[in-house]
């Protein structure tokens, strides 16, 4: 026989109120550990979208930079766009590396599918070091690189001719697919971007520019070069580090929103715990005085409801996690829906350490709740205890 | 050490038993209040109870037997006077001190028996030897086998009857072999066929020496212990 097993035979006698009761731990920790895998998975899919774009700093026209980002990065038709003679000031502004210009529009086909395609040149790769390619870039006209996705989907391999999709009457070679990067742009077709811009009717123009630093920390510096070259006027100078910056400190300030909600919600949780072990106390006053009788400290007695509030926290601490785990996808389905920049990757990121926390907070929430029917049975005298239910 | 001699005719035997005094009440006063009314419980009650005594403490229901049982029993406190136990004054005693007093010296019976409903038989004997740290298997299986409830070992107190309830109650009061057994009411939720177990139960603790008081309504009981401390208001009838 140990304390474990008194505290949790105590906890099952009335199993609908302790249930309940753990419910509401449950819900709580739930909203804890979704609130947290979501800010370590918005921030881990945010990160690794910004690194697979390869670039420094992103050039796009005039209007909401946050909109353009998430156009650039998960492929849009774009409303507006910059003059290919913007590209040369780009590319001389002192600090720059490489500026590689993109046209990109999207498409619809009759069945709803949404197909992306992007016009490059050479420069490309020297924003996408880790593209692996098999085949080449298209160069030459009427040539198409495949995503990794877009050739399984389509059933297309290097040399092959095909009609382009949601293009009707426009054809296609392939001369190269591209390894898997995992994320949107192994849905995308490229083609050359003088035949991007015939295709689409935008001569002379281009949708952003992809730029690379000689120095990612003269970035401060290069940005401002940029605002202020002749074209600097047209052009929203994005740098993605201050992106990123910006749209985590959005996702935190919903996250100390949300947080507050989940804390209210523990705080709440823990004021039904200790209540219900409060009730127990009561009930149990005569047991309490029988177990001073044949020996029990006060400290025997604390530990012993102390010990049932922190079982009852911790397996609904566990009943949270498992149904925040469960509930992941659809909650992932749900915020998708409603977040605007939402990465690729997934949105809920649940992690050992997030669910260590979050039972720590559930054992340290008992802890807290604990106290106070603890300490009240603890202060029983025994014969008090032993006439109470008399 | 304060060594007395006491005689007791019993069942028309005179036994003479050379003794020392186990427990010794100087003085026992307990007050409480009840709403603005002070009540006086016990009043100046004096008495000694020397080792391996069987007695019982009878009166009427308010004279104060059970306040007496819980303050020899370091229950509760007196308000004034004060109780020497083997030679110790508990006067002045801390809450720690006393529960000590109570994990080692003293075994308690209730009348409701006292047993943990969530714990079986086995786990019911067991329970003072949680508080006391000791390892006492092989006692615990000694006295289920002395109280006849081997087989019961594994039950819960709900498949019990309630002499059985009251055996086990015994054997745990007993687990870690106190100098006292305290019993308040203990044949008072039993039937006669019952209360005569139990009855003859005491006797064979008594026998083995141990020193028993018991709180009674039920003569049969009473008339079967060797000496009777009788309570009118709170104070001894001499």
């Amino acid at each position: 026989m140990t304390w474990a097993k008194i505290a949790l035979q105590n906890m099952l006698r009335r199993k609908l109120r302790t249930f309940a009761t753990m419910m509401g731990v449950a819900v709580a920790v739930a909203a804890l550990f979704s609130l947290l895998a979501f800010q370590r998975g918005y921030q881990n899919g945010m990160r690794d979208e910004l690194d697979r774009l390869g670039a420094h700093v992103l050039v796009v026209p005039k209007g909401c930079p946050y909109d353009s980002a998430s156009m650039a990065l998960h492929g849009a038709s774009w409303p507006c766009y910059l003059k290919s003679a913007y590209l040369e000031q780009v590319r001389t502004t002192r600090g720059v590396s490489v500026a590689a210009p993109i046209f990109m529009n999207a498409l619809y086909e009759s069945n709803g599918t949404q197909q992306v395609y992007l016009g490059i040149n050479e420069t490309i790769q020297a924003v996408k070091p880790g593209w692996k390619l098999e085949g080449s870039l298209p160069t030459k006209t009427g040539e198409i690189l495949l995503g990794a996705t877009a050739a399984k989907n389509l059933h297309l391999q290097i040399g092959q001719e095909f009609n382009l999709p949601a293009i009707p009457g426009e054809r296609g070679k392939v001369c190269g697919v591209l390894a898997s990067t995992q994320g949107a742009e192994d849905a995308f077709l490229y083609m050359p971007l003088s035949d991007a811009q015939r295709l689409f009717k935008r001569p002379a123009q281009l949708t952003h520019i992809l730029v690379r630093l000689q120095d990612p920390n003269a970035l401060e510096n290069v940005v401002e070069a940029l605002r202020g070259c002749e074209a600097g006027m047209d052009m929203n100078i994005v740098p993605l580090t201050h992106l990123f910056q910006t749209i985590q400190g959005l996702v935190n300030s919903t996250r100390l929103l949300l947080g507050c909600i989940a804390l209210i919600a523990l705080i709440v949780a823990g004021a039904g715990v200790s209540n219900t072990v409060l009730m127990a106390v009561t009930e149990r006053t005569r047991e309490i005085g029988v177990m001073r009788s044949v020996g029990a400290s006060t400290s025997d007695i604390f530990r012993l409801i102390w010990l049932e509030t922190v079982q009852i926290c911790l397996v609904g601490g566990v009943l949270g996690v498992l149904t925040a785990l469960i509930g992941a996808q659809h909650l992932e389905e749900w915020l998708r829906n409603r977040l605007p920049f939402s990465p690729s990757g997934a949105l809920i990121h649940p992690e050992a350490g997030i669910m260590l926390l979050c039972l720590l907070g559930a054992a340290v929430l008992g802890s807290m709740a604990g106290l106070l029917p603890a300490w009240r049975a603890s202060r029983l005298s025994p014969v008090e205890a032993i006439r109470a239910a008399l | 050490m304060v060594v007395a001699m006491y005689a007791k005719q019993n069942e028309g035997v005179h036994e003479r038993v050379e003794s020392k005094v186990l427990v010794s009440a100087k003085g026992l006063t307990k007050t409480y209040r009840r709403g603005t009314e002070e009540v006086r419980a016990l009043d100046g009650v004096s008495f000694d109870l020397q080792q391996g005594e069987f007695t019982a403490i009878v009166g009427q229901s308010g004279a104060g037997k059970t306040t007496l049982l819980h303050l020899l029993g370091c229950m509760d406190t007196p308000t004034s006077g004060e109780i020497i136990i083997g030679g110790h004054s508990t006067k002045g005693l801390s809450d720690r001190a006393l529960t000590q007093l109570r994990r080692e010296q003293v075994g308690f019976v209730f009348q409701h028996f006292g047993l943990l409903p969530t714990l079986t038989v086995m786990e019911n004997l067991l329970l003072p030897t949680l508080f006391s740290k000791r390892e006492a298997k092989a006692r615990a299986n000694e006295l289920l086998e002395q109280v006849g409830l081997t087989q019961r070992r594994n039950h819960h107190p709900n498949q019990l009857s309630g002499g059985e309830m009251q055996r086990v109650a015994i054997a745990r009061a007993l687990i870690n072999r106190p100098q006292i057994l305290l019993a308040d009411e203990p044949t008072g939720n039993l039937d006669s066929v019952n209360g005569e177990a139990i009855l003859q139960l005491f006797h064979q603790l008594h026998r083995e020496g141990l020193t028993i008081v018991v709180v009674t309504h039920n003569p049969i009981l009473a008339d079967a212990t060797q000496r009777q401390l009788v309570l009118r208001d709170g104070q001894l009838v001499p």
